[in-house]
């Protein structure tokens, strides 16, 4: 009171039994016009604002603009993810179908606004925390949080006159009032706390580092982590006792057959001349028969199974002409014999040609044998089949 | 006199929220006492009850990661059993919380105010629950953060059209935007907390924690439009968060999960049972700690109708799902109905039925709606029925699937009970934490709705 003009006052705050009170006080100190009016309640009152003539606040807009960016943070991460980065085709939909996309833009939508929303008031908007403010430090905060309604005249610039605050306070009804200094601030941040902050950080970095260090080498190795790797396998370079023989790799049980290669059963070519082929004729097979004769016999029988063979004759192997009589009449079963055993010089094509494609290959040679050996009346036959079948241009004239 | 033509009859004003004289000051002596009080031996006594089961389900899921989840009865081809239903379970029981915390107070539900905190509160610790078990139920929990999207060198990213996914980011915001809320809530509470403590180090800690709050209505005036943002930002999570549970459920193509009313029906559901365990839980505090006058008859009678019209809807979705099933004419969902009742599980199924439909109808006599014995039956029948109902929902629709070849009953084991019993044992354990350390209910909000709280007659400014 001594000086009326104080650089280190905060402000003058008076407390009222109800907020009725509160609301009629409120215009009364406004007019007086001393200073920047707040009011401080145990709860939020409704009506103080436009009695404060406080604006409203703007966090609607924030949290929409927060909200909307959520939606398309949200949407271009996934779209850029599951459509470009890494896309992963899943129940047939296109990669960058963004249906999939919404509930998880929903939830990072709400993630935004609501992190905007709390945070973004507690700290933008109320620049909390804040533990040095006066009034924390009055008498009058007790009152306040509990049950009384706070009206602050506060300090605005030099020309701050503290009786007359008071006064205009206790003409509203306020009592008791208190008058409130700035607080004096030894402050923490002196040299010494500076100081010791540092190296407590730096002691914190270095014992973290270290224990990360050790984290990063024996997790991997210490179970339950470890369990992927302690399980019984064969490893490259390393014994194994899993199996009795060391090999990781195992032989096939005696007397397994694979599929497609039965064995055949028979003593001799001659028992085998019984045997039928067992496909029926048709393009499907005959194209095998082709595919098969092309890879496997065509080098030495050549392309029209007469014996001329594809390679050079420095391998002074004689493959039979299959053109000759002998085998035009040879029986199915013998031809079949001899692609299983082999013959002479050649060897056997059992593990080369499952039984479908050495059956497939016979009807081949018989097709090739036919077209070798045609006689003019085959011509009469096509004619006739043809004349009956559609898509004959034969008959037409 | 004009004011007597306008009086309304008894049934039609506004009940009282509170019983006896309720002063703002009395209100903080009667909630914030407990922090700073001993607790009675009772309490110790329950604590020790908890935090042992909660001992024994730790130590069983600790077993369960050491050894791996072949300890528990999980096979082919019912690989979702306990844990799943346990976390959709705990995720329910959360539901309330919210709602009442959110969709109420949108709705300007004033009864709301004096269960919000412990409701919140329940929430949160029920996501703590819930969170365990997919955790646990990945087998390498170690490894569980490969879940999230971040650039690694394997150069993979997760599949975003994998309902799993959505369910994570779909629980882990569910579980943040709870805990703000919660501790938005809190923070006025805290305040006067720190200004009635009087030990340095307590009055130090709630400094912190309330960050400094002093009521300036400039703050107030930010902090409630915040409030009212949050809470419709949360109605429409806590709607979206069960639905996207369902979705684990409704998008697959297993018969009798492949359902369009799933998303609704397991929000009823979750809500459902939330509540259930909220009145149970504040029928406690009610007694233990002498609340009776600021949880009055009438909160305990509005939560009891709440329960009745969930009964109600789920009994509907229970219709509405045999209705699908026949109505769909396909033999896989008519045989899967038919299980759920005449199968293997029958006793399940019809166990859901009783527990969750029938039994909480007998809220529609008021005597059941003001009687501790009848609330504390149906709010346990209600919880074992809806625990049930997700058993019948994962097991039964798994243990027959396309392939008949591998049909096969589940049977749990005891660590799958052991750890179930457990996640109740962590539940109530944080419960009687925070029945100790925090107010129970949230001063503030029961404030500013007293009679006379706030100003009559709000004058225009020019």
């Amino acid at each position: 009171m001594t000086e009326p003009k104080n650089r280190g006052m905060f402000g003058v705050v008076g407390l009222f039994e109800s907020a009725d009170a509160l609301m009629a006080a409120i215009p009364k100190v406004r007019e007086a016009g001393l200073g920047k009016v707040e009011a401080y309640t145990p709860y939020p009152v409704h009506g103080l604002d436009k009695a404060l003539g406080q604006r409203r606040s703007p966090l609607g807009g924030m949290v929409m603009v927060m909200g909307v960016l959520g939606a398309l943070t949200a949407f271009l991460f996934q779209w850029w993810i599951s459509g470009i980065d890494y896309p992963i085709v899943t129940g047939g939909k296109a990669p960058t179908s963004w249906q999939a996309f919404v509930p998880i833009m929903f939830e990072v939508t709400v993630l935004f606004a609501t992190f905007t929303a709390g945070l973004g008031m507690l700290f933008f908007l109320n620049k909390l925390p804040f533990f040095g403010h006066p009034v924390l430090h009055a008498q009058a905060i007790a009152d306040i949080t509990r049950d009384r309604f706070g009206l602050a005249i506060e300090a605005e610039g030099d020309g701050f006159d503290v009786e007359a605050a008071v006064r205009a306070l206790e003409a509203a009804g306020a009592r008791p009032i208190e008058v409130i200094p700035q607080p004096s601030f030894s402050g923490p941040m002196t040299a010494r706390y500076l100081e010791r902050s540092l190296l407590g950080i730096a002691i914190a970095c270095a014992v973290s580092g270290y224990a990360m260090y050790w984290a990063v080498k024996l997790f991997p190795v210490l179970p339950p982590t470890s369990h992927m790797l302690v399980q019984p396998r064969l490893d490259p370079q390393k014994p194994s006792a899993f199996f009795k023989d060391g090999h990781g790799m195992q032989l096939p049980v005696p007397g397994t057959v694979a599929r497609g290669y039965l064995p055949l059963g028979l003593a001799s070519q001659e028992e085998a001349a019984t045997l039928v082929n067992p496909l029926a004729v048709s393009e499907k097979v005959l194209e095998e028969g082709r595919q098969a004769y092309m890879n496997h016999c065509v080098v030495c029988h050549g392309p029209l199974a007469n014996g001329v063979p594809t390679l050079t004759s420095a391998y002074g192997a004689k493959p039979a002409n299959l053109q000759a009589k002998q085998f035009r009449d040879y029986p199915d079963g013998k031809i079949y014999w001899t692609i299983v055993m082999g013959k002479n010089a050649m060897p056997s094509y059992a593990a080369d040609l499952s039984e479908e494609d050495r059956w497939a290959v016979i009807h081949y040679l018989r097709a090739l044998q036919r077209a070798q050996n045609a006689k003019p009346g085959d011509l009469d036959g096509v004619k006739l089949e043809a004349g009956s079948g559609p898509g004959s241009e034969g008959k037409a004239p | 006199m004009k004011a007597e033509a306008v009086r309304l009859p008894e049934e039609l004003q506004a009940p009282a929220l509170t019983a006896g004289l309720v002063t703002s000051g009395s209100l903080d002596d009667q909630v914030l006492k407990f922090p700073a009080k001993k607790p009675p031996l009772a309490w110790y006594v329950g604590f020790a009850i908890t935090s042992s089961i909660m001992t024994l389900g730790l130590a069983l899921i600790g077993y369960t990661i050491a050894t791996g989840i072949g300890v528990w009865g999980n096979t082919n081809p019912v690989f979702w059993a306990f844990d799943i239903i346990n976390f959709v379970f705990w995720v329910g029981i959360g539901h309330a919380g919210t709602l009442i915390s959110a969709i109420l107070f949108l709705f300007r539900k004033r009864w709301r105010n004096a269960i919000a905190r412990f409701a919140e509160a329940m929430t949160i610790f029920a996501v703590m629950c819930a969170g365990i078990f997919p955790l646990i139920h990945v087998g390498r929990p170690w490894v569980a953060f490969w879940l999230f999207p971040y650039p690694n060198q394997r150069a993979v990213w997760p599949n975003f059209r994998s309902p799993l996914l959505w369910d994570v980011f779909a629980v882990s915001t569910y579980f943040s935007v709870s805990l703000l809320f919660w501790y938005l809530g809190l923070l006025p509470d805290i305040a006067s907390m720190r200004d009635r403590a009087t030990g340095k180090i307590r009055k130090a800690v709630y400094s912190v924690l309330c960050l400094g709050w002093r009521g300036a209505n400039s703050h107030w005036n930010h902090f409630e439009k915040a409030y009212l943002l949050l809470a419709g930002l949360a109605t429409g999570l806590v709607l979206s968060v069960h639905s996207v549970v369902s979705f684990d459920f409704a998008v697959s193509l297993v018969p009798g999960w492949h359902m369009t009313i799933f998303p609704p029906y397991f929000v009823t559901g979750a809500i459902f049972a939330g509540f259930a365990m909220v009145l149970m839980v504040l029928i406690v505090v009610r007694e233990t700690m002498d609340m009776k006058n600021l949880i009055t008859a009438y909160h305990l009678d509005v939560m009891s109708r709440v329960i009745l019209a969930m009964s109600c809807l789920m009994g509907y979705a229970y219709l509405m799902e045999g209705f699908t099933a026949w109505y769909s004419m396909n033999p896989f969902l008519h045989s899967i109905f038919k299980n759920y009742f005449m199968g293997a599980y029958w006793w399940a199924g019809w166990l859901t039925l009783a527990c969750n439909v029938f039994i909480p109808q007998l809220f529609w006599f008021k005597k059941c709606r003001q009687s501790y014995v009848w609330m504390i039956v149906i709010a346990l029948a209600v919880t074992t029925g809806m625990w049930f109902e997700r058993f019948v929902i994962i097991v039964v629709s798994l243990h027959h699937d396309f392939l008949p070849a591998s049909w096969h009953l589940y049977k749990p084991t005891l660590v799958d009970y052991g750890i179930l019993l457990g996640s109740f044992g962590l539940f109530f354990t944080m419960v009687l934490l925070f029945a100790r350390v925090l107010p129970v209910i949230a001063t503030t909000e029961m404030k500013g709705i007293l009679p006379g709280a706030q100003p009559h007659v709000v004058k225009s400014e020019e």
